[in-house]
C-alpha cells in the first residue's frame, strides 16, 4: 500500500470515529475537491479558457465545501451566496494585481527543476496564475462565511426581530472573534510551505530589496495577502446577505417548531 | 457627545492610514536610489513580429523580440540611456512583455566603445506588495479595531520569529531541523494564543489541545511512513531544497498544520467555556459532547482550507508536466504527492484536536457526574 493511501485511510477512519456521518461527508468533500482541482488542471491543459475553468471550478469547490460541511440550510445558503460574491470581488482584484505584478509561471530559482522541459506550451501562464491564486483563497472564504453565517443564524433564532444594522454589528463582532485564528491558519498554511524558499533566500544572502522584488516571493505573498483580504471582505458581505435573507431564515424557524 | 468624539478620532485614524499608505506607495515609485542594483525605466518599445514556435509535444506558442530604450535611474550611469533586448512568449512561463513606463532591474551594466550595455534581470514588483499590505491593514483596522490590531500584531511577531528560526537553522547548518522548527512551532503557538486569548485558563486548554493534536498526528504519520516504507513519496520533487529534504518536509508539514489545529482547538474550547457560563451545572460528558459537535462541523471546511492552499501551489508545474507529454499519474507523483501527504497529515491533526480539546476543556470545567 502506498503511503498516501494509508494516510488517507487513517484520516477517513478518524473522521468517521469523531464525526460519524458528518465526518464521512467531510472526508468525501476533500476527495471531491481533489477531483475537481485535478480536473481543472486537465481542462486548462486542453486549452479550455482558464477564466471559465476558474469560475466553474471555484463555484463547485465553494458548493462542495459549504454544503457538505454543514447540513443546516439556513446557514449554508447564506454562506454560499456570500462566498460567491466575495469570489467575484476577489477575482477583479486578483486579475488587476497579477497583471500589475507579472508573477506568472516560474522564477529563476526554478531553473534546475525545469531542465529539459519545454516552457513554450501555448497557454498563458498569467491567466493560470489568476486561477491558482483564486483557488487557494476559496477554502478560507468558505470557512469564514460559514462561521459568520452560523453565528448569525443562532442570533436570529434567539431574536427574530433585530434589524439589519444590528445584524451587521453582530456579524462584525463574530468576525472579530474568528479573525485572529483564521489569519493564523492562513499564515501557517502558507508560510509552512515557504520554508524551503526562505532557507534558500537566507542561505544565499538575498537582500531585502531582492526578496521583495523576487518573482516567486511576490507571487506567494499575493496569495497570502489576497486570502487575508478575501476573509476580511467575507465578514460584512455575509452579514449583509443574512440581512437580505432575514425573512426567509426567520420563517424557516417557525416551520421547524 | 460621546459618540461624536469616537467618530472624530476614528476619522482621524482613517485619514492617517490613508495618507501613510499613499505615501508608502508613492515612495516605491521613487525609491530607486535605495537600491544597490541598477534600475532603469522603459522609455520606448519596438516589437518585432511574433514568431511561431512548435515544440516536440506539438505545443504551439508565439515568441516576440522586443527592443527597449531604457533610462538608468540610479548608480553612476544615472540619467544615461541605452538599448536592451527582451524576448517574450505568449505563455510567459519565464519571460514577460515589457511596456513603456515599466521599471526593470539590470545586471552586467558595462561600457563598451562609448556605449552602455546591460542585461535585464527582472521586473520591479515592490509597489504591488506595499499596496496589498496597506489594503489588508486598512480593511483590518477599519473593520475589526482591537481584534484586528491583535491579529496583525500576531502575524508580525510570528514573521519575525520565523526569520530568526531560519537564521538559526542556517547557523546550525541544518543539523537539527526538526528540533529547531518544532520548538519554533511551540513558541508560535504560545505567542499567538496569548495574543488572541490572553494568559487565561482558556488559553492553556487551547495550547494543550493544539500541541497534543499536532504531536500525535505527526507520530501517527511517522508510524504510517514506517509501515508503508514511504512508498510513493518523492522527496526529490520538493522545490527549492538546499538541505536534506525529509526533515524539511516534516517541518513544513508541522508548521503548515499548526494554525488550523489551533483554529479548531480554540473554537471548541471557546464554545465549552461559554456553555459552562450559561449552565454552571453542566457535567463533563455534556461539555465533551458539545465540544465534539462544534468540532465536527468545522473540521471539514478547515481541512479543505489547508488542502486548497497546499494544492494550488502545485498547479503551475503540474500544467507544465501535462503539456510536456507526461501521464496524469506521473504528473501527480512529481508535483502533487507531497502536497497531498501534507493535507492528509494536517487533516489527521485537525480531527484529533476535536476529542483532545473537548476532553481537556471538559475536565478543566465540568462537574463530576455521569458521562
Amino acid at each position: 500500500m502506498s503511503t498516501i493511501t494509508a494516510l488517507g485511510l487513517v484520516l477517513m477512519v478518524l473522521m468517521i470515529l469523531v464525526g460519524g456521518k458528518q465526518g464521512w461527508t467531510a472526508f468525501l468533500s476533500l476527495l471531491l475537491n481533489f477531483g475537481f482541482l485535478y480536473f481543472a488542471i486537465v481542462l486548462i491543459a486542453f486549452h479550455v479558457p482558464p477564466m471559465f475553468v476558474t469560475l466553474t471550478t471555484g463555484t463547485i469547490i465553494l458548493a462542495v465545501t459549504i454544503f457538505m460541511g454543514e447540513d443546516d440550510l439556513k446557514t449554508t445558503v447564506t454562506a454560499f451566496y456570500a462566498s460567491l460574491i466575495v469570489m467575484g470581488l476577489l477575482l477583479l482584484l486578483i486579475v488587476g494585481v497579477e497583471h500589475w505584478a507579472m508573477v506568472q509561471g516560474f522564477g529563476s530559482e526554478d531553473s534546475e527543476d525545469l531542465e529539459g522541459m519545454s516552457l513554450l506550451i501555448g497557454i498563458s501562464y498569467l491567466k493560470v496564475a489568476v486561477t491558482t491564486t483564486i483557488l487557494s483563497t476559496l477554502g478560507a472564504i468558505a470557512e469564514a462565511a460559514m462561521a459568520v453565517s452560523a453565528g448569525l443564524t443562532e442570533i436570529l433564532d434567539a431574536h427574530p426581530d433585530i434589524d439589519n444594522a444590528q445584524i451587521m454589528k453582530s456579524g462584525m463582532a463574530i468576525g472579530g472573534q474568528i479573525i485572529g485564528t483564521t489569519f493564523n491558519t492562513l499564515f501557517f498554511g502558507f508560510f509552512g510551505g515557504f520554508l524551503t524558499l526562505f532557507i534558500w533566500f537566507a542561505g544565499l544572502h538575498y537582500s531585502l530589496g531582492t526578496i521583495i522584488n523576487n518573482k516567486i516571493f511576490v507571487g506567494e505573498m499575493i496569495m497570502v495577502l489576497t486570502s487575508f483580504i478575501g476573509v476580511l471582505l467575507t465578514v460584512p458581505i455575509t452579514a449583509w446577505i443574512m440581512g437580505l435573507r432575514k425573512k426567509s431564515v426567520v420563517d424557516s424557524f417557525g416551520e421547524n417548531k | 457627545m460621546q459618540k461624536l468624539k469616537v467618530s472624530s478620532s476614528f476619522v482621524r485614524w482613517l485619514l492617517i492610514l490613508v495618507v501613510v499608505g499613499l505615501g508608502a506607495i508613492l515612495f516605491t515609485f521613487h525609491n530607486e536610489s535605495f537600491y544597490q542594483r541598477p534600475l532603469a525605466r522603459v522609455e520606448q518599445v519596438r516589437n518585432e513580429k511574433a514568431v511561431k514556435q512548435t515544440d516536440e509535444f506539438k505545443n504551439v506558442d508565439w515568441q516576440t523580440k522586443q527592443y527597449l530604450k531604457i533610462k538608468m535611474l540610479n548608480g553612476k550611469y544615472r540619467g544615461k540611456k541605452l538599448m536592451v533586448t527582451n524576448t517574450y512568449s505568449y505563455s510567459g512561463a519565464m519571460d514577460q512583455r515589457y511596456r513603456v513606463g515599466n521599471e526593470i532591474f539590470l545586471t552586467r551594466v558595462h561600457e563598451k566603445d562609448g556605449l552602455l550595455h546591460a542585461t535585464i534581470a527582472g521586473y520591479k514588483r515592490d509597489t504591488v506588495i506595499v499596496f496589498l499590505v496597506w489594503l489588508v491593514i486598512l480593511l483590518l483596522l477599519l473593520m475589526m479595531k482591537k481584534q484586528g490590531n491583535l491579529a496583525l500584531l500576531s502575524v508580525v511577531v510570528n514573521s519575525i520569529l520565523f526569520v530568526l528560526a531560519i537564521e538559526l537553522d542556517l547557523k546550525m547548518q541544518a543539523a537539527h531541523v526538526l528540533l529547531i522548527f518544532g520548538t519554533l512551532a511551540l513558541i508560535f503557538t504560545i505567542v499567538s494564543l496569548i495574543l488572541i486569548l490572553g494568559l487565561t485558563k482558556r488559553m492553556l486548554a487551547t495550547l494543550g489541545a493544539t500541541v497534543c493534536g499536532t504531536l500525535i498526528a505527526m507520530l501517527i504519520s511517522l508510524l504510517v511512513f514506517q509501515l508503508t516504507q514511504e512508498r510513493g513519496i518523492y522527496y526529490e520533487s520538493m522545490q527549492y531544497v538546499t538541505q536534506v529534504p525529509r526533515p524539511l518536509f516534516l517541518a513544513e508539514t508541522l508548521l503548515g498544520s499548526l494554525g488550523a489545529v489551533m483554529d479548531e482547538s480554540s473554537d471548541i474550547v471557546a464554545t465549552i467555556f461559554e456553555l459552562r457560563q450559561l449552565d454552571p451545572t453542566a457535567t463533563k460528558g455534556q461539555l465533551f459532547m458539545a465540544g465534539r459537535s462544534v468540532g465536527k462541523s468545522i473540521m471539514g471546511p478547515l481541512v479543505n482550507v489547508l488542502f486548497l492552499i497546499f494544492m494550488a501551489d502545485t498547479f503551475t508545474s503540474s500544467l507544465l508536466y501535462l503539456k510536456n507529454g507526461n501521464s496524469w499519474g506521473y504528473t501527480f507523483s512529481m508535483n502533487m504527492c507531497l502536497g497531498t501527504v501534507q493535507s492528509l497529515i494536517s487533516g489527521i491533526g485537525i480531527v484529533l484536536a476535536i476529542p483532545i480539546a473537548s476532553g481537556l476543556a471538559a475536565i478543566l470545567l465540568g462537574k463530576k457526574g455521569k458521562a
